[in-house]
C-alpha cells in the first residue's frame, strides 16, 4: 500500500505574501487617494492598452520559483496530474509567469518517453529525493533511499511488526526468565543460611565470614541480575520507542489517506441524519495538497451532507456544490425535505413531482423579436450617481431622502437615454408621468468633433448628424464613428482638422477612463 | 413589500436592464437536487398585490440563473443544470420558446452574465470548470476558457471593460481574463476556501469583491492584489452570492446560507450597514435594480421572491 507523502507546505511556503484574513479595511482617504495615483500613474500607461492594469506586472520572483521546483521535483507530485500541481502552485500566491517558468525549469517527464528514460530518472529522482528528505522536516525521520518508497513501506510495517513482537518476547522471557532465576536463587541462599545457622552455630564465626562473602556474593549477583534486568528492559523501551516513532511516521503519512476516508465516512453518516461537526477533518483535506484528490475520489462537490451521487441518465447532483463550510463552524442546516430528498436519491428513487418536459427549442431558427427600447446608459458611465425620484412614483420608486445615510453625492440628474420611448412602449406598467429631462448634452468633446466634421466636406456633414442622433451606444461606439469621419472627410479638407480630431480622440480616452 | 410565491425553490433573481418594474427569476425543483426547473418574469405593479407573473417558461432540469439581454429587451438567457444555455423571447408566447438551446458544457451551468458595454455577448460559467463566451446569434461558443481546476461559479464582465472579465471557483481562486488573450491575466488566490461569487465595483473599474464558504467578502484592488482591501466579516455561514451596487461606489449586497441579505459600505470601518432577515431558508439569489436606486430583490430555497427598498423592511406590506 503506497503511503502519499505530504508536500512542502510549511515553511518554505509560508513566507510567499499570499493574502491571509487581513483585519480592517484601510481608511477611506488613503485608499481612494492611493487608487487615484494609481489611475493617474496607470493612464500614460493605458493608452496603447487599456487593460494592463488587468494584468500581473511584477516580474518574476526567484524564491517563489525555487519553491515550485522544489515542489515539482517531487517524485509524488510528478505522478500527479499537471492541473492539480498548477492549481497547488496557484492558490500559494504564484503568478501564471513564475508557474510556467517553474514548470520549464523542472524536467518534466511525459508518459512517452517515461519508460525509455526510466532508468535515468530513477537515479535522478533517488539522488533528487536525496536532500529533499533532509530538507522536508514533513517527511519521516529515516527516509531510506534505495528501495522504493512502497516497498520500503511493506517492508518496514512487516519489519516493525516483527521487530516488536521479538523485542516483546524476549523482554518478556528474559523477565520470566530471570524471575525464575532470581527467585530460587535468593531461595536456596536463605534456606543455606537458614541451614548453617541451624546445623551449626559455632561455625558461624567461620561461617560468617563465609556467608559474609556468600551474602555479598550473593547480593552482587542479585545486583547484576537487577542492572542486567534494567538494562535489558531499557534497551527495549528504546528500540519500543524507536519502533514507535517509526509508526507514529507511518500514521502520519496514512494519516492523510485516513482522513479522507473520514470525511467521507462522515458525509456519508450525515447524510442519513447525523448533524456532525465536521470542522478539523474538512479543513485539513483543504490543507493537503490534492484538493484535487476530493475531486479525483470522486467526492466531487461533496457538500457538509451530501456526496456525489451519479446515476446513469439523469446524474442527481447535491443541490449545492460549495462544500462543508471552514474550521470554526458547524454546517449549515439544510431543510429537512432537502435531507429527504437527498435520502431518496441515494437510495435510488426518484422524487414523484417530476415532469417530463421537453424544453428543446421548437423552432431553432426562430429570429429574435426587434427591440422596443434602445438601451440605457448605465448609471456608472455618466459617473454620476443618478437623483432621487420624484415621491409620487410606485411604491417601489424611493419616496424620502433614503433612511440610511451614506453621504451618497446628489448630482446632476440620470439621463433618461434621448430615445426613451419607455413611457409609450410599456405596457401600462408605469403610471407615474416621469418629468421629462432633456437628455444629457453629448461630451463637450464631441461637439468639437462635429464642429470640425461639419467643415465643408457634405457628406460629413450629413453622417455628424446620424451621428448626433445616434448616441446610444456609449462612448466608444461614438469614438468609432469619429475615427470613420476623419477617414472619409480627413483626406482632401486638410491636416488641421485630423490633428484635431487626433486630440479630441485622446482627451475622450482620458476621460474614459478616467470614469 | 411584494412578495411572490413560486412552486420551486429559488436559485437566482435578475432585473431588467430595461424596464423598471420587470425581473426574472430562476428557480428548480427539489432544491435542484433532480427535477424540473421554471424561469418566471415577474411585473411589479404600484397596487396589491404588488407583483404578479407575467409569463413563465418549464424546463426539463433546474435552472440555475439568468441573465437579461442588454440588445434586446424581451430577451433573456437561462443557466441549466443539465449543461445547456437556453435562450427565451418573453414576446414570443411560452410554445414558442425557447428560440434556443445549446448544449455544450459537460455539466451544470451555474451563472450566466451579458456583457453590459458590448451587448452582444455572454459568459456562461459550469461546474465542467470552463467559462464560455457567446453571442446571440452564433449557433456556438466563441470561446472557451479552461483554466480553472473546479468548478467554476460565477464569470462577471467588468462594467467598464468590454473585453475584460473575472471568474470565481471552486479551486479558491479568483482569475481575471481579457477575451483578447490566449489565457487568463491574474489569477489571484482569494480565499483558503471556495470562491462562489464575484462582482466587479461599478464606479471602480479596478475593484471586485468575492464572496466564499469562508463566511467572508473580500474586496480586491487588481492593482494590488496581493492582500484585501476588505474583508468583510458577518455572514455565519457561505455567501452565496455578492452583488455591487449600481448606483453608490461602495455599497455591498451580499446574501448567505445564514438566510439573511446583507449591506455593506467596504470603504467605512464599521462595514455592515444593513440586515433583512426575511428568508426562512438559504437565500442564494440577489440583485439591486441598474434603473431605480435602491430597489433589491432576493430569493431563496424558502421559494419566496422579495423586492424591496433599501431601508424598508421587505416583509412590511
Amino acid at each position: 500500500m503506497a503511503t502519499p507523502s505530504d508536500f512542502p507546505l510549511s515553511p518554505p511556503d509560508d513566507k510567499s505574501p499570499i493574502p491571509e484574513v487581513v483585519t480592517t479595511p484601510s481608511p477611506t482617504p488613503p485608499t481612494t487617494e492611493a487608487q487615484q495615483a494609481s489611475i493617474a500613474q496607470e493612464t500614460p500607461k493605458q493608452q496603447d492598452s487599456p487593460p494592463s492594469v488587468f494584468k500581473n506586472s511584477e516580474p518574476l520572483r526567484e524564491d517563489q520559483i525555487q519553491n515550485a521546483i522544489k515542489f515539482l521535483s517531487h517524485p509524488r507530485v510528478r505522478g500527479s496530474p499537471v492541473i492539480h500541481r498548477r492549481s497547488f502552485l496557484e492558490r500559494k500566491g504564484l503568478t501564471k509567469e513564475e508557474i510556467d517558468e517553474a514548470f520549464r525549469r523542472v524536467p518534466d517527464p511525459s508518459p512517452s518517453s517515461q519508460p525509455t528514460v526510466s532508468t535515468q530518472d530513477g537515479q535522478k529522482a533517488v539522488s533528487n529525493v536525496q536532500p529533499q528528505g533532509q530538507v522536508q522536516a514533513m517527511q519521516p525521520a529515516p527516509v531510506v533511499m534505495v528501495p522504493p518508497p512502497s516497498l520500503l513501506s511493506r517492508f518496514r510495517w512487516y519489519h516493525a511488526a516483527l521487530a516488536v513482537g521479538v523485542l516483546a518476547a524476549s523482554g518478556a522471557g528474559t523477565a520470566v526468565f530471570v524471575k525464575k532465576s532470581l527467585i530460587p536463587r535468593i531461595k536456596s541462599w536463605v534456606r543455606r543460611i537458614m541451614l548453617e545457622e541451624e546445623t551449626d552455630p559455632l561455625k558461624k564465626a567461620d561461617a560468617k565470614p563465609s556467608l559474609a562473602e556468600e551474602a555479598v556474593a550473593a547480593a552482587k549477583a542479585a545486583s547484576a541480575a537487577a542492572s542486567d534486568v534494567a538494562r535489558v528492559s531499557q534497551e527495549m523501551m528504546i528500540t519500543k520507542s524507536e519502533e514507535r516513532k517509526y509508526f507514529e511516521d507511518l500514521t502520519r503519512l496514512l494519516g492523510v489517506q485516513v482522513q479522507e476516508m473520514k470525511s467521507l465516512s462522515n458525509n456519508i453518516r450525515n447524510l442519513e441524519g447525523n448533524y456532525n461537526n465536521l470542522p478539523k477533518v474538512y479543513s485539513a483535506d483543504q490543507e493537503v495538497y490534492g484538493g484535487g484528490l476530493v475531486k479525483t475520489s470522486a467526492e466531487r462537490r461533496s457538500y457538509a451532507n451530501g456526496s456525489n451521487i451519479d446515476y446513469d441518465t439523469r446524474s442527481a447532483r447535491s443541490a449545492s456544490p460549495p462544500p462543508a463550510p471552514p474550521a470554526d463552524s458547524s454546517m449549515p442546516p439544510h431543510p429537512k425535505s432537502y435531507m429527504d430528498i437527498m435520502s431518496m436519491i441515494q437510495r435510488g428513487e426518484k422524487p414523484s413531482n417530476i415532469r417530463e418536459i421537453n424544453d428543446m427549442p421548437p423552432n431553432p431558427n426562430q429570429q429574435l423579436s426587434n427591440p422596443r427600447i434602445a438601451p440605457k446608459t448605465k448609471p456608472w458611465d455618466y459617473g454620476q450617481a443618478p437623483q432621487e425620484e420624484n415621491a409620487n412614483g410606485p411604491w417601489w420608486q424611493p419616496k424620502n431622502p433614503r433612511s440610511m445615510d451614506f453621504g451618497y453625492e446628489t448630482t446632476a440628474s440620470r439621463s433618461i437615454g434621448i430615445q426613451n420611448e419607455t413611457n409609450t412602449m410599456e405596457p401600462a406598467a408605469l403610471p407615474r408621468q416621469r418629468s421629462w429631462v432633456p437628455p444629457q448634452p453629448p461630451p463637450v468633446v464631441m461637439a468639437e468633433a462635429a464642429e470640425a466634421i461639419r467643415r465643408p466636406k457634405p457628406q460629413a456633414k450629413i453622417d455628424q448628424e446620424a451621428a448626433a442622433s445616434d448616441d446610444q451606444s456609449g462612448v466608444s461606439d461614438e469614438l468609432q464613428k469619429i475615427t470613420k469621419f476623419s477617414e472619409t472627410g480627413g483626406d482632401g479638407s486638410g491636416n488641421l482638422q485630423i490633428t484635431e480630431i487626433q486630440e479630441e480622440r485622446e482627451q475622450q480616452q482620458f476621460s474614459q477612463e478616467g470614469n | 413589500m411584494p412578495v411572490f410565491k413560486a412552486p420551486f425553490n429559488g436559485y437566482s433573481v435578475k432585473f431588467s436592464p430595461f424596464y423598471e418594474s420587470r425581473l426574472a427569476v430562476a428557480t428548480a425543483q427539489n432544491f435542484g437536487i433532480l427535477g424540473n426547473g421554471k424561469i418566471h418574469v415577474l411585473e411589479l405593479s404600484p397596487g396589491p398585490p404588488g407583483v404578479t407573473e407575467s409569463v413563465s417558461f418549464d424546463t426539463a432540469d433546474a435552472v440555475y440563473d439568468v441573465s437579461w439581454s442588454e440588445s434586446h429587451d424581451s430577451v433573456l438567457v437561462a443557466a441549466l443544470g443539465d449543461g445547456s444555455v437556453k435562450i427565451y423571447d418573453t414576446s414570443l408566447p411560452p410554445p414558442s420558446n425557447p428560440i434556443r438551446s445549446f448544449q455544450e458544457h459537460a455539466r451544470e451551468v451555474h451563472s450566466v452574465d451579458y456583457n453590459p458595454t458590448r451587448r452582444d455577448s455572454f459568459l456562461t460559467a459550469s461546474w465542467d470548470d470552463t467559462v464560455k463566451l457567446w453571442a446571440m446569434d452564433l449557433p456556438a461558443s466563441i470561446r472557451t476558457f479552461k483554466e480553472h481546476a473546479y468548478c467554476v461559479y460565477q464569470a462577471v464582465w467588468n462594467p467598464k471593460h468590454g473585453d475584460v472579465f473575472a471568474s470565481a471557483s471552486g479551486d479558491c481562486t479568483l482569475r481575471i481574463w481579457d477575451v483578447r488573450e490566449p489565457g487568463s491575466t491574474m489569477i489571484i488566490p482569494g480565499h483558503d476556501f471556495e470562491i462562489l461569487s464575484c462582482d466587479w465595483n461599478k464606479y471602480d473599474d479596478c475593484v471586485l469583491a468575492t464572496s466564499s464558504v469562508d463566511k467572508t467578502i473580500k474586496v480586491w484592488d487588481v492593482r494590488s492584489y496581493r492582500a484585501p482591501l476588505a474583508v468583510l466579516n458577518g455572514h455565519g455561514y457561505a455567501v452565496r452570492k455578492v452583488k455591487f451596487s449600481p448606483h453608490r461606489r461602495s455599497l455591498i449586497a451580499s446574501c448567505s446560507y445564514d438566510m439573511s441579505v446583507c449591506l455593506w459600505d467596504y470603504m467605512v470601518e464599521d462595514a455592515l450597514v444593513g440586515r433583512y432577515d426575511h428568508h426562512t431558508e438559504f437565500a442564494v439569489g440577489i440583485d439591486m435594480s441598474v434603473l431605480v436606486e435602491g430597489l433589491m430583490a432576493s430569493t431563496g430555497w424558502d421559494e419566496l421572491v422579495y423586492v424591496w427598498q433599501q431601508g424598508m423592511d421587505p416583509r412590511a406590506s
